[in-house]
């Protein structure tokens, strides 16, 4: 099975070349694509400089984008497997194998990395806001598909062949986290949740602002019911 | 009508109809998007024109004033033009996602070899 890990970068200098070096250190064989997605900091020329495998996105798209950029990619490159992993060394590459299992095991088609599903395993502490904020999404991700997932905004997750054709035409760019798994749910994939522990950001600053938060809980959710009125495209 | 309030709406209506012709002259509109301007600016005409119509219009839909009338017409216009553009917006920035992200993968590509 061909594995790509996608990692979307967004000035992360800090950061970019240390977990490149840790997932190539855990294992060679995994082939990694940096997404760029138009850093002002010196992440392209850091990922040239260094041989990392590096597309320069020739202007900024949002996370969303730029995950997406790597399933195109993936889908050019006929790879059975495609991994979003965090460019700022929030997730451990010794899960990576993880999450990973359910697909080869044929058991789903996307797998969600998840702090709560399990937490015994997880010193993953975030705010009382955000855990209040991520319960909210999913309450009404079992609203609208009847299934409960416990990490909504996971960014650590695989997704199998046929999601990564569904994906690189059609994907949620603008909160992807939660409503592309809504969209999975709702089109009857089967998305299965692996507890993982998540590091604390190591250098910088998380793209989810205190004062956004609002702001974004209102479009999730709206999102999330929008896919639920839209109907099944199967 | 007073003569000044006539005058002046003409003028506004033929400096609408110029705008966008000049506009049209100079590319920076397409012809497609320039059909509902033309729409306003011939409304704007014929019921400046056509003296009685707004009163008689006012009577038949039941507003108490003209003027009544022509704001919520125009609003109701206007917001459905927004709509109308949000949607453009939405599809042109689909368009622009798709664009960067393939010449992104292309530049990618080329590098290697």
């Amino acid at each position: 099975m061909k594995v790509l890990l996608i990692i979307p970068a967004y000035n992360e200098e800090e950061n970019i070349v240390r977990v490149y070096q840790k997932i190539k250190k855990s294992d060679k064989s995994l082939d990694v694509i940096v997404i760029n997605d138009g850093s002002k900091d010196k992440t392209g020329i850091l990922c040239k400089e260094n041989h990392i495998p590096c597309i320069n996105l020739v202007h900024n798209l949002g996370i969303g984008g730029a995950v997406q950029t790597g399933y195109k990619y993936a889908l050019h490159n006929n790879y059975d497997i495609a991994i979003q992993f965090d460019g700022d060394g929030q997730h451990d590459v010794a899960y990576i194998k993880t999450l990973m299992e359910p697909i080869i095991e044929k058991k789903a088609n996307m797998v969600i990395g998840s702090r709560f599903i399990d937490k015994m395993s997880s010193n993953f502490k975030s705010s009382r806001t955000r855990r209040i904020g991520i319960t909210l999404i999913s309450f009404f991700i079992k609203l609208v598909t009847g299934k409960k997932i416990y990490d909504t905004t996971s960014g650590f997750r695989a997704i199998d062949r046929t999601l990564i054709e569904e994906f690189s035409t059609n994907y949620p760019v603008e909160y992807p986290e939660p409503v592309s798994t809504t969209e999975a749910l709702k089109n009857k994939y089967t998305v299965v949740e692996v507890p993982v522990s998540m590091n604390e950001r190591e250098l910088g600053k998380s793209s989810i602002h205190t004062w956004k938060s609002a702001y974004y809980m209102i479009n999730v959710i709206l999102s999330i019911l929008v896919v639920g009125i839209r109907g099944k495209k199967k | 009508m007073t003569v000044n309030l006539f005058v002046c709406s003409l003028i506004f209506s033929c400096f609408v109809l110029l705008f966008i012709l000049f506009l049209l002259k100079k590319q920076k509109i397409t012809i497609k998007y320039s059909l509902v301007w033309f729409c306003v600016f011939f409304f704007l005409t014929i019921c400046l024109l056509i003296p009685g119509l707004l009163d008689f219009l006012t009577k038949q839909l039941g507003f108490q004033t003209p003027s009544n009338m022509v704001f919520s017409l125009l609003i109701a216009s206007l917001i459905i033009i927004t709509i109308a553009l949000t949607v453009i917006v939405s599809t042109q920035d689909k368009k622009i996602r798709l664009l960067i992200q393939e010449i992104s993968i292309l530049k990618k590509e080329a590098n290697k070899k």
